[in-house]
């Protein structure tokens, strides 16, 4: 068979020319461990993506193990502004990246491990992969005390989460990934993952606080690495494989073929932002003016990321209703996005009369509008 | 009425196709199967667990009883907007129940022509009303 060149190397062909130590037996099952040397939330979602999609895995299940630089991930069918702090995230430099699973919202840093499980759809078994982990866990530990949930949550002494659980199906491919928390930061991961916005209503899939503990905690033993190797030790075991962990590139083209397009999708806010379920805002806030307060009311529907109905109501006295009319029209169809909301209510004011107090109260009103998004 | 995702309006035209074994339909349905010699009514199942039913030009979708008791409850239901073009085979939408999000395939090449809003508010709707085979 002709291999085009570009193929050569490509993973799914490495993959098939492995051969299992043991030989070409019948009863030997097939494994693979992988492990990404990058730390970019979005190169190692692509390696997820493109595994899914390219390749056969019948009688060759994946482990992939992927950790990453301070990110968020929502869900697929999730809201961002329902699940974290968008604001801090901007001030901190915290990515924000969406799945292609389902699930709610988690925070990683290099403290927490994400473990992928890759089979085919009739091999897809959340319960078996979470009692793996389980084993792994207690051939480190034996006193450690950690439990699957029906959720398919590990909590650890019956009571704080340790790893939070999200898959996909798909025609002949399935995965299942799960996080696992080592030594994340937990103070930053609760305020991170707590929204400020108020108002919203929609019907995207809504993430369940829980408690959670880092399991060096814990144990001072149980590091990333001694857990990771335990989690393959387990795994080679299971699927009687080479206990070998691969170190794979995701940005490498040649292994993967089209992968470097994939991470790029997911970065766009097209993919990050404009997906977010259809949504609407309800809310007012108080504003401090030469000493008085005033209440400005906020009504805006969101499909796709962009204003659909945008209704920004003040007090009549406090600005001309012709500039709230402008502002509200405007707004329709932009991004719901602090950064072109800045440039559009930049433009309006531009068309405005010189009246440093009409600029100032102006200023007052975007940035708190801003502040909602 | 059936939990139907979406229907599709059809680039191949309706195969006339009879079922050998008749096709008992599940309770609170209205849907009605019409045979005949022109037999415009066609419903079939995809090895994926999608159905659709065509009628002049029009498909209607859905997943099957099997799909969605493997499924278990749906909370959320991801559909294409109307207008969206889809060749057979290509990925149009998402059910995610308990943590799962779970791909549909377009069974038919086509043209989305309406989506069942209902599930939007109310995607347990998709494990309630189903078509049931018998024999």
């Amino acid at each position: 068979m002709l291999i085009p060149y570009s193929m050569k190397n490509c993973f799914q062909l490495l993959y098939n020319l492995q051969v299992p130590a043991a030989g070409f037996k019948k009863t030997v099952k097939n494994g693979l461990i992988i492990h990404s040397i990058s730390n970019d939330v979005y190169q190692n979602l692509a390696v997820e993506d493109w595994i899914h999609d390219q390749m056969n895995l019948e009688d060759k299940p994946i482990l992939f193990f992927w950790r990453n630089s301070p990110s968020v991930v929502i869900g697929r069918h999730q809201n961002p502004w329902q699940e974290c702090n968008l604001n801090l995230m901007r001030e901190e430099g915290i990515k924000l990246a969406r799945r292609k699973s389902g699930g709610g919202a988690v925070y990683h840093d290099m403290g927490n491990i994400n473990l992928t499980f890759f089979t085919t759809k009739k091999n897809y078994d959340r319960m078996e992969n979470l009692k793996l982990i389980v084993r792994a866990l207690n051939a480190v530990q034996p006193q450690l005390d950690v439990q699957a949930t029906k959720r398919f949550d590990l909590l650890l002494d019956g009571q704080f989460k340790i790893s939070g659980t999200a898959s996909k199906i798909g025609r002949t491919t399935a995965y299942h990934h799960c996080t696992l928390l080592c030594s994340t930061d937990g103070t930053f991961l609760s305020s991170l993952l707590k929204s400020p916005y108020q108002g919203i209503r929609s019907n995207a899939t809504a993430s369940i606080p829980s408690l959670v503990k880092n399991l060096l905690e814990k144990d001072p033993t149980l590091t990333c690495e001694i857990l990771m190797n335990a989690v393959a030790k387990e795994y080679a075991a299971y699927h009687q494989t080479d206990n070998h962990i691969h170190l794979i590139n995701p940005t490498d083209e040649t292994l993967f073929p089209g992968i470097n397009s994939k991470a790029k999708e997911l970065q766009t806010w097209e993919w990050i932002y404009g997906k977010t379920p259809k949504f609407n805002i309800n809310t007012s806030f108080n504003v401090l003016y030469e000493q008085s307060h005033l209440n400005i009311k906020v009504f805006i529907d969101i499909k796709n990321g962009r204003i659909e109905i945008c209704n920004i109501e003040a007090p009549d006295h406090w600005l001309p209703l012709g500039i709230l009319d402008k502002l509200n029209s405007s707004l329709v169809g932009s991004k719901f996005c602090p950064t072109e909301t800045t440039m559009l209510t930049n433009i309006l004011l531009r068309t405005c009369p010189q009246d440093h107090k009409l600029h100032s109260k102006w200023n007052i009103l975007c940035e708190k509008i801003k502040g909602i998004m | 009425m059936q939990a139907v995702l979406c229907t599709l309006r059809a680039v191949l035209s309706p195969t006339t196709y009879c079922p050998s074994k008749p096709w008992l339909l599940g309770a609170g349905t209205i849907q009605k199967l019409r045979m005949g010699p022109a037999l415009l009514l066609v419903h079939k199942f995809t090895e994926k667990h999608e159905w659709i039913t065509t009628e002049n030009g029009i498909g209607t979708v859905g997943i099957s009883n099997f799909a969605q008791e493997a499924l278990g409850d749906v909370v959320y239901c991801s559909l294409p907007e109307v207008g969206t073009k889809l060749n057979k085979q290509d990925e149009f939408g998402a059910l995610e129940s308990v943590k799962a999000a779970s791909e549909l395939y377009s069974p038919l090449s086509g043209e989305v022509t309406e989506i069942n809003e209902a599930l939007a508010e109310n995607p347990g709707l998709v494990n309630k009303f189903v078509m049931k085979m018998v024999g």
